[in-house]
């Protein structure tokens, strides 16, 4: 065995899967050449470094917090449904098109729409969050707030995120069947008060 | 999420991760606090060696843990739980370092030489009784800070695997990579964190 050859052994070595001939092949190269012995010293002393750092305890009160936060989450969805980037220019355009029609209607003889039609529309925001009917609402978890009376949709998706994931994203949330998903962002409209960064929805 | 739970179920405790993730997905809190409470270290170590961040830790686990309440009806069963939730933790994590890049908030070597440089860290000699806590303090600080400067892609392989101990399928399916991938990536990062320790390693092999 060769000084490179032993070194290719160092890992499988400290992962314990070298079989019984390669260990004494590298052992008695060990015994013939101090420098791989050191290089072998001095590798695992460094993983024994790294894997002897003391463990980084939770903060006390992260149950807590992670149970007052979940409780306001709505109920989840069977499936996350799919928010697609892609007809938002396509919903903001329709909805210029519609009040422009609206606005230029009397222009052109034709009769005002009803006083509830266009002010429904201006109000529309032009990214809207993604909603889910939730006509047989089931509070997420014990203790979770029942919708409001009278509001049939709920928030679905993250709030409250600290974190701005709002690239390069990649989740795969099933490791056997490797389903991948990208996520999309929701921007403006689901951003709250005093927090920076945006909402990540992850679709499927 | 039933108070006049069936009393011949089987207690929380007793029930694997597998199970109790099914019974998250039917909104039975208390199967997730159980779950919080089982994985919260692991996950808090997973992402603060990374980060090399402590207070960061704390809401990027959070985190983890509000990804997997909300994606619960997305868990498949037959899937081990560990390796979804590390997943997600991976995936958060590698954001969170994405986003630093993009900002420069990030550790630099030079931070790292330096302070392997000035430093009058010893190496701890277990035998030795004479080492001082703020000399083991730093020997951590120094170490820390050595993992967090190893390239991202090798750093989550590094710290799953020498820190977190996971066999090396899991962590080809946590970072959804093949087996052979992992391997090369190990084999790199540990001789990046021996070459950045190679100061502090010397000493050691000295007599
Ligand atoms: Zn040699």
């Amino acid at each position: 065995m060769n000084c490179t050859q032993a070194r290719r052994l160092f890992g499988a070595c400290w992962d314990d899967e070298t079989t019984q001939v390669e260990r004494e092949l590298l052992e008695s190269h060990f015994a013939s050449c101090p420098r791989c012995r050191a290089a072998y010293d001095e590798f695992s002393r460094a993983l024994e470094l790294a894997a002897s750092l003391p463990r980084v305890e939770p903060a006390p009160d992260l149950v807590e917090r992670l149970l007052s936060r979940v409780r306001r989450l709505g109920p989840a969805p069977d499936h996350l449904p799919a928010l697609r980037p892609v007809w938002l220019p396509v919903a903001a355009a329709a909805a210029v098109l519609v009040i422009v029609g609206i606005l230029l209607a009397p222009w052109f003889g034709l009769r005002p729409a009803p006083p509830s039609g266009p002010s429904q529309l201006a109000r529309q925001p032009v990214a809207q969050p993604v909603r889910v009917p939730t006509a047989a609402p089931q509070p997420a978890v014990a203790g979770a707030p029942a919708p409001r009376p009278g509001a049939g949709t709920e928030f679905v998706g993250i709030p409250d995120s600290l974190f701005d994931h709002s690239e390069d994203m990649e989740f795969i949330l099933d490791p056997v069947t490797l389903h991948r998903g990208r996520a999309s962002v929701a921007r403006a409209s689901l951003k709250q008060p005093g927090i920076q960064g945006e909402q990540a929805v992850i679709t499927f | 999420m039933s108070p006049d739970r069936d009393p011949s179920a089987p207690a929380i405790v007793s029930l694997s991760d597998e199970d109790l993730m099914a019974q998250v997905a039917e909104d039975d809190e208390r199967a997730f606090t159980e779950l919080v409470r089982r994985f919260q270290g692991r996950v808090i170590n997973l992402v603060s060696r990374v980060l090399n961040d402590r207070e960061c830790a704390d809401d990027l686990a959070q985190e983890v843990f509000v990804r997997v309440f909300v994606h619960r009806r997305n868990y498949r069963r037959g899937s081990k739980f560990s390796t979804w939730l590390f997943t997600i933790a991976a995936n958060l994590a590698k954001n969170e370092i994405r986003r630093r890049v993009r900002r420069r908030n990030w550790f630099s070597l030079d931070a790292l030489q330096e302070m392997l440089k000035d430093s009058v860290i010893q190496l701890a000699d277990p035998t030795e009784s004479r080492e001082s806590a703020l000399e083991r303090e730093q020997l951590q600080a120094a170490v820390g800070l050595a993992i967090a400067t190893v390239p991202e892609k090798y750093r989550l392989a590094l710290v799953l695997r020498d820190i977190e101990g996971l066999p090396y399928e899991e962590i080809a399916l946590v970072l959804n990579i093949p087996g052979g991938t992992v391997r090369s990536r190990i084999n790199r990062a540990r001789s990046m964190l021996k070459r950045k320790l190679q100061p502090l390693l010397r000493k050691v092999v000295a007599p």
